[in-house]
């Protein structure tokens, strides 16, 4: 069942449009990330859907019932919702357990409550009820406000951006409380955040709003593996976009023949498309004669479990002819770019023009050092943007 | 686990061949307005436009050539020089001495700060006119210019310590210590940090400062100085020349306008925020080190001049005139009848500030700023003037009723110490996140609850402040008292001004040190319950 319907709505500050038309369903018991950039007006949605603000026009629905529409306006105070806003934002005035207790009817408040005792102990501070917010660490306040906001048995909750005070250790701990609480709940919630992998690791589907509306709206694996468009891949994770030349359901590339997922290749015509290429799917080796793509790798960033390999394309007479090239029809041929009108495009690195490549626990060279780069597929592809 | 919706994945053609902005479907909800608060907010503005209203009703009905002849003219110029010398150099002295003692008091290691924070701030319960009385009393110098200048001074520098020590104690303790770490110095610190983000407040107890100056009428009358204020009562109550008085009165409102236009454009419009810790942060006090006794020495000749010589005055008049026995009939009687007064105008003047400072605080906007803005007039007007608006409006549209009743004169007093209210309860409403008041909505608080539950609790320190302060006014006001008191009744200051006029010094000391004690009382009250609950805080860390 869903538990929140968005339907086309629009937003506007002073001319401004913040929020162009964005659809949105939300299913029961489920977390779902809003994930953006920041200014592509993730928090306006939240604070839409919380009735903070007034969407313009479209309509709100929070399970089935018009909340907000072009006739309706119920304040926020009756749409049953948990709202954990980006500070934690608690009641300096009142202890833990009246924080907690706030928004209970008069006689449940009382810490010694048993809605309020069990609140505490699920997150774990039932020796601290009677503390003050400014006696709390980070992390404990927002477990408070989040306990704050179950209390009321909220038909959905609604977090902004609520780990961003978090240093990353704390941050990682605190977002599995969370999931843990919302799942022992049953709650449905909302995760607006800019971070691409606490989005991911979090939710059960994420919505990535770029500009006003959304872009895609998918399972994380999916975001990850079949982008909706060459933007959001590289929004998603690092990604290699390349050029390359679709033929019977297989890509020329400067990394040779990929075979296109068989998912994304409905409506794609053959000719001039653009492939994604995660790190992972490309591999690195020595140079020593053997087919592949020659470079030079120019940079490396040890990860611990991985290492990522920025490799710069090398034009090298004698390895395999870099297909594509001639077949086009000039639109980005360019003096000066000979070396990367090969057709690779890059816009994980912009301006550089090198492969990302991760490689599980390094590839043992040095920076400076000739490697050669093969692909694996099937690869998602679209056709070919000139600008992107 | 749920699966996504298939349809959810939309191809973003619109980002590739550029966007085409729909339309929206209809016009553009409004989004809801503060109805409530504006009507409130409005009503309020009205009342308070009263005296200013009184003062262009006579100025018309007495013909332009008229006011113009009595504008224009040598008095005048001598009245306005006065006035503004005056203004100009204690406001100057008072923001000095505020800021400093706000700033030991609130941020270093000054031994007895608790004793200091009561003892600086209870000159302000003295009446000005009883610390000019017990300086001239004593000392014949104390008279014009320079005596005004030191009784002046003394008498309300607290209206800037007050503001100033609440901002001090506000502020984010973060921003000193980012300003050290990016190699600012100490006493750079102070100037570009500390005093940056108590400016609105140094500014605010100026404007109060400067107000007060342009209103007082007692004092300047003891001290023998003259300024538009003084001349205004005797044409009012003495020559009964209205018309004269209304055409002073318009001038003296123009220099109201000028002081708060002033501030406004110092103000400029720099917000102070607030980032950082989800909750406040104690900063470590300064160490005086070697300071420390001058500082001590310094702290102490305040209070002595400001609080030991009215003080001591009034103790020597008692011993000096013996008249215990003709003071004490009445004593107890007024000093019910100046409180009873006191807490019903401070309780209405807290109530009518919430709405225009829930409006400039959460709705800013040009529109409740000006309105906002319009009621810090009254403050530029003398009590007399109120108090002859208000008889003036019961007389011609009431038939008379209501005429030197309570109820009259207490409504009289909250006209006129509404813009003190109005400060404190802004500041403290300022404090009060809009997030919080989210959080509790969220929660399914009404707004009313919210306000009750989580904003007004939160202000609750500034609103006691707020009531405080016009309490303290009203015990300590004059001239309004003395056109509206209700026939047979007596406050402590009209006894006290009967008894001084006459000379009887010995009969006025009593009332005046009754003054003092009764305005003193919930200052000190208050100011212990804030340090207790402060305190309890602090022992649950432990």
């Amino acid at each position: 069942m869903t538990q929140l319907t968005v339907t086309g709505v629009s937003k506007a500050y002073g001319g401004r449009r913040v929020l162009d038309g964005v659809d949105l369903e939300v299913p029961e018991n489920s977390l779902t990330a809003i994930l953006g950039p920041s200014g592509s007006g993730k928090t306006t949605l939240l604070r839409v859907i919380a009735g903070f603000e007034q969407a313009d026009s479209g309509t709100v629905r929070l399970g089935g019932l018009v909340v907000d529409g072009p006739a309706t306006h119920v304040p926020p105070e009756s749409r049953r919702i948990g709202y954990v806003p980006q500070e934690g934002s608690l009641f300096p005035h009142l202890t833990v357990a009246a924080n907690i207790g706030f928004g209970l009817p008069r006689r449940e408040r009382r810490s010694r409550g048993k809605a309020v005792a069990d609140l505490l102990d699920a997150v774990g501070m039932t020796a601290l009820g009677h503390r003050y917010p400014h006696q709390l660490s980070g992390g404990q306040q927002q477990r408070v406000a989040l306990a704050r906001a179950l209390a009321v048995k909220p038909g959905i909750v609604l977090l902004d951006e609520p780990f961003g005070s978090l240093d990353a250790g704390l941050r990682a701990a605190i977002r599995a409380d969370v999931r843990r609480l919302l799942a022992a709940a049953g709650a449905t919630a909302i995760l607006v955040t800019h971070d691409q992998d606490e989005a991911l690791s979090t939710a059960d589907q994420v919505a990535v709003l770029r500009d006003g509306v959304i872009a895609q709206y998918a399972a994380p694996d999916e975001l990850y593996n079949r982008p909706a468009d060459p933007a959001v891949a590289r929004f998603i994770g690092e990604a290699n976009l390349i050029d390359g030349i679709l033929a019977d359901g297989c890509v020329d590339t400067v990394l040779g023949p990929l075979p296109v997922r068989a998912d994304a290749r409905s409506g794609l015509a053959p000719g001039p498309v653009t492939v994604l290429l995660r790190p992972e799917q490309i591999e690195i080796g020595e140079r020593n004669g053997s087919r592949g793509l020659a470079g030079r790798i120019v940079s490396l960033g040890f990860h611990g479990h991985d290492a990522v390999v920025h490799v710069e394309p090398e034009q090298q007479p004698g390895t395999e002819q870099q297909p594509g090239t001639e077949q086009q029809p000039g639109t980005e041929q360019q003096p000066g770019t000979e070396q990367l009108n090969t057709g690779q495009l890059n816009t994980g690195q912009p301006g550089t023009g090198a492969i990302i490549v991760r490689t599980l626990g390094g590839c043992g060279l040095p920076a400076g050092s000739a490697v050669t780069l093969r692909a694996r597929g099937p690869v998602p592809a679209w056709p070919r943007l000139t600008t992107l | 686990m749920t699966v996504p919706p298939d349809t959810a994945v939309r191809p973003w053609a619109r980002a590739a061949v550029g966007r085409v902005p729909t339309p929206p479907a209809g016009p553009a909800r409004r989004q809801r307005r503060p109805v409530t608060l504006i009507a409130a907010g409005c009503l309020v503005a009205a009342l308070l436009a009263l005296p200013l209203a009184f003062l262009l009703i006579e100025a018309v009905g007495s013909g332009t050539a008229q006011v113009a002849q009595l504008t224009f003219r040598g008095l005048t110029a001598q009245l306005l020089w006065n006035t503004v010398k005056l203004t100009v150099v204690v406001t100057a002295l008072c923001a000095v001495i505020g800021t400093a003692a706000a700033w030991c008091v609130e941020r270093t290691s000054l031994p007895g700060r608790r004793a200091w924070e009561v003892l600086i701030v209870v000159p302000l319960a003295i009446p000005d006119f009883v610390v000019s009385f017990g300086w001239s009393s004593l000392w014949t110098w104390v008279q014009g210019f320079r005596g005004a200048v030191v009784v002046l001074t003394l008498a309300v520098y607290p209206l800037v310590y007050l503001p100033v020590a609440a901002s001090f104690r506000a502020a984010d303790p973060g921003q000193e210590e980012v300003a050290r770490s990016l190699g600012v110095g100490r006493a750079r610190t102070f100037v570009r940090i500390t005093l940056a983000q108590a400016r609105g407040a140094i500014l605010g107890g100026c404007l109060l400062v400067a107000m007060v100056m342009l209103a007082e009428y007692g004092a300047f009358e003891i001290l023998g100085y003259q300024t538009f204020t003084t001349e205004i009562f005797s044409e009012f109550s003495l020559s009964f020349s209205v018309p004269a008085a209304s055409a002073l009165s318009l001038v003296l409102v123009l220099l109201g306008l000028i002081v708060l236009a002033g501030e406004g454009l110092a103000r400029g419009k720099g917000k102070v925020s607030r980032s950082g810790p989800l909750a406040a942060r104690k900063l470590a006090p300064h160490r005086l080190g070697k300071a420390t006794v001058p500082v001590l020495a310094g702290f102490a000749a305040l209070t002595a001049l400001a609080l030991g010589v009215p003080v001591g005055s009034a103790v020597y008049w008692i011993f000096e005139g013996g008249a215990h026995a003709l003071a004490g009939v009445t004593l107890p009687t007024a000093a019910v009848t100046t409180a009873g007064y006191g807490v019903a105008a401070a309780a209405l003047d807290t109530v009518l500030a919430l709405p225009l400072a829930l409006l400039a605080v959460r709705h800013s906007g040009r529109a409740h700023h000006l309105l906002e803005r319009s009621t810090y007039l009254v403050l530029a007007m003398p009590g007399v003037v109120a108090a002859f608006a208000l008889s003036y409006f019961t007389e011609h549209y009431l038939g008379g009723i209501g005429y030197q009743s309570a109820p009259l004169l207490i409504l009289c007093y909250a006209i006129m110490f509404f813009p003190l209210a109005l400060v404190g309860v802004k500041a403290s409403l300022a404090r009060a996140p809009v997030s919080l008041d989210e959080v509790a909505r969220s929660l399914g608080q009404r707004r009313l609850a919210v306000l009750v539950r989580v904003t007004l609790r939160l202000a609750a320190p500034g609103l006691a402040a707020a009531f405080c302060l016009v309490f303290l006014s009203v015990v300590t006001e004059l001239t309004a008292t003395l056109l509206l008191i209700p026939t047979g009744a007596q406050t402590l200051a009209t006894q006290f001004w009967a008894y001084e006029s006459n000379l009887s010094y010995g009969q006025a000391a009593p009332f005046a040190l009754a003054m003092i004690v009764i305005a003193a009382v919930p200052s000190y009250v208050l100011g212990r319950f804030f340090n207790r609950s402060a305190q309890a805080e602090r022992m649950i860390i432990t």
